[in-house]
């Protein structure tokens, strides 16, 4: 027993008397086994069905290029993110697409990955100023002037005058979200629109209602409204019903997600539409850069300062609303 | 104790005595020690087998450096088990700490980052302390309390304060502490062992560990024995304090960024891997060795079922069945607590009297 315990002092003593070596500064490993290239996907969290489409469309670009595919699933947590996708980089994968849990804690895989010359391309979420080589997000101020000009369209149609709308925000730290909002202030502006209210509701429903209830209060002449996220959205158009009016035909309410909720709402005509975000078709653009990076071709970035590239967004109104799952 | 305690007599002579039974090794005395062990050291066998990366060097690596944290606090833990009591809020302090040890890195570089982590882990637990030799909280409620408020403060702190280690500091003494190798052995994992060895020889070797043992196998017969409970709480709720801030600095270098999220759940992963290594939950039975078997066992079984791609319910399903077999396996044990009592069992199955006890 006792030289159990005196084993392990012993051991770490020699050991630090035997040298120090860093982690990160090994030397680059030869690209690949054979000749078949090795993608690794570390996923954000397996139980959503966002991630589930991102890792389909992922998977199935990358089978079809004839890449073996090796998944990992951060399971929502930090440590499993660094330490799963650093064994990937360790099992010698020649390119690394990675949906970060937290973008902040993407500063020691990229490290690593740049120790042994993987190239990372970030899918969503964020970047957290680390050197990713691209990231792929929607075009969420694309998105945000699909809004717009629906809601430009439908006021017309509902024979409405008024060219005040109002806009809801989310938190101010979701820099991707808070762009859907500034592409749709630009579009609606460039109609002849006024955005006479711009509020956060933090991304969350019961905020969501009560925004639009102030909204409603002190500018009861607004013709349309765009929620940065589905359940404002919808929380919204409830604040509407509930004052008496239509979210459809009296203040045309617009979501963002293509949340199931919204979906149910636009066919009940609680909502008038959602932009959606297409997760399959941004899993199939990160093999397509992983492509370019492994080859090391130039990536066309939709905004080079921060290597991004955009994935499209759809408009879903209740002409379309069947076709999303 | 007399000294022909240390001999052991012939089994033949039946009925031992007290002091013969209480020096010779029974398998469920075994088992106590060095079951999860056993079972680790089978795991290890069968991974050239089930997954053949496993033992890759990097692989295994890896592992050592990942399992360095939770080892770190489950050492510390196991000693406020075996006094009897839960730290339900080592994940709240995990979270305060790291998000301290930024603060104090970006304010002070490597040497004020250290003094930090280590600074507000003792803070954390003579908090927990207080509260439950000052104001008589019970240890469960206290530090389940302050749980919320630990995660709590750090998410106050990481509103205006830093929340990741920069890129550019990749090359500053601190944050290598995550990603070092000594001799090719991941320095986490060399403060794991130092910190194991220290804590070994803290609950065998000292009359502080001793007290904390008893007071946990029976606190009133302790108290008639003058062990002071206010000086037992303080000191092991500390400890847990100091594991966790040790801990924080293998933490935060290797993850890099913290907030008051930071760990949903450490605690119960911690209290697993202590209750799996064969720390008693009833208090006053403590093995460090088996601790440290049960996180390098969930550690291990962690990575081969993630490598093997296996989906992530499948691996929570895995590990909580672990945990049960596990204690399935400790409850069976207690039957053969006493010495002969396996030679019996078999007996009793095979069918004949047993030669040695016969009752």
């Amino acid at each position: 027993m006792r030289k159990m315990g005196l084993l392990p002092i012993a051991l770490a003593a020699a050991l630090v008397m035997a040298g120090c070596s860093d982690s990160n500064a090994t030397d680059p490993k030869t690209a690949g086994k054979d000749d078949k290239v090795v993608v690794g996907f570390s996923v954000y969290d397996m139980q959503y069905e966002f991630f589930q489409k991102m890792e389909a469309g992922t998977r199935a670009a990358a089978t079809a290029k004839g890449w073996e595919f090796k998944l990992h699933d951060e399971k929502s947590d930090e440590n499993e993110m660094v330490t799963g996708a650093q064994a990937l980089i360790d099992q010698g994968v020649d390119v690394l697409i990675i949906s970060p849990f937290k973008p902040s804690a993407l500063g020691p895989i990229i490290a690593k990955a740049k120790a042994k010359g993987v190239p990372v391309i970030v899918d969503d979420i964020g970047g957290g100023g680390a050197p990713y080589d691209a990231i792929v997000i929607s075009d969420n101020a694309g998105g945000g002037k699909l809004a717009a000009d629906y809601m430009v369209k439908q006021i017309a149609a509902n024979n409405k005058t008024s060219k005040n709308v109002a806009s809801i925000t989310c938190e101010p730290s979701a820099v991707y979200a808070a762009r859907r909002n500034a592409g749709f202030k630009e579009a609606i502006e460039k109609a002849g629109f006024k955005v006479v209210a711009e509020l956060s509701g933090n991304s969350k429903a019961e905020e969501g209602y009560k925004v639009m209830k102030d909204i409603l209060a002190k500018n009861p002449d607004v013709a349309g409204v765009f929620s940065c996220n589905d359940p404002m959205g919808v929380a919204a158009a409830n604040a509407i019903k509930d004052a008496g009016k239509n979210p459809v035909t009296d203040i045309v309410s617009v979501g963002f997600n293509a949340d199931p909720e919204a979906i149910t709402a636009i066919k009940a005509g609680g909502l008038a539409a959602t932009v959606a975000q297409d997760p399959k078709a941004m899993g199939e653009l990160t093999v397509k850069l992983a492509e370019q990076a492994i080859k090391k071709q130039a990536i066309t970035f939709s905004n080079p300062a921060e290597r991004e590239v955009f994935n499209p967004v759809a408009l879903i109104t209740k002409e379309n609303a069947d076709t999303v799952k | 104790m007399s000294t022909d305690t240390q001999t052991p007599k012939p089994a033949r002579s039946a009925p031992a005595s007290r002091a013969d039974r209480a020096g010779r090794p029974t398998l469920g005395k075994l088992w106590d020690t060095w079951g999860i062990t056993a079972i680790l050291a089978l795991l290890l066998a069968a991974t050239p087998l089930v997954a053949p990366d496993f033992l890759e060097f990097s692989n295994l690596q890896s592992v050592l450096r990942e399992s360095a944290y939770l080892g770190i606090v489950a050492a510390g833990m196991t000693f406020a088990i075996a006094s009897g009591a839960f730290d339900l809020s080592v994940g709240g302090q995990l979270a305060l700490v790291s998000v301290v040890t930024l603060i104090g890195y970006s304010a002070g570089g490597t040497a004020l980052a250290v003094a930090a982590a280590v600074a507000t882990g003792l803070a954390c637990g003579l908090v927990n302390a207080g509260l439950i030799t000052g104001l008589r909280v019970p240890p469960f409620v206290a530090t389940l309390g302050t749980l919320f408020v630990f995660r709590g403060v750090a998410y106050i702190l990481t509103q205006d304060g830093p929340k990741t280690l920069p890129y550019d500091q990749i090359g500053s003494p601190f944050v290598k502490i995550g990603g070092l190798n000594v001799a090719g052995i991941p320095l986490p994992f060399v403060i794991m062992l130092v910190v194991y060895g220290a804590a070994w020889l803290l609950l065998r070797r000292t009359a502080t560990g001793r007290r904390i043992l008893s007071y946990g196998s029976s606190p009133a017969a302790a108290r008639f024995c003058g062990i002071s409970e206010t000086r037992i709480r303080i000191f092991v709720f500390a400890l847990v304090g100091v594991s966790v801030g040790i801990a924080a600095l293998t933490y935060i270098t290797r993850v890099w960024t913290a907030d008051g999220s930071a760990q949903d759940g450490f605690e119960l992963k911690v209290i697993a891997a202590v209750v799996l290594g064969g720390t008693s939950l009833k208090g006053g039975k403590g093995t460090l060795i088996g601790t440290f078997s049960a996180v390098l066992l969930v550690s291990v079984l962690n990575d081969m079922l993630v490598s093997q791609g296996v989906p992530s319910a499948y691996q929570r399903i895995v590990l909580g069945c672990v945990l049960i077999v596990a204690l399935t396996i400790d409850g069976l044990r207690t039957r053969f607590a006493a010495p002969g009592s396996f030679r019996r069992a078999l007996s009793v199955l095979v069918q004949r009297p047993s030669p040695v006890d016969g009752a």
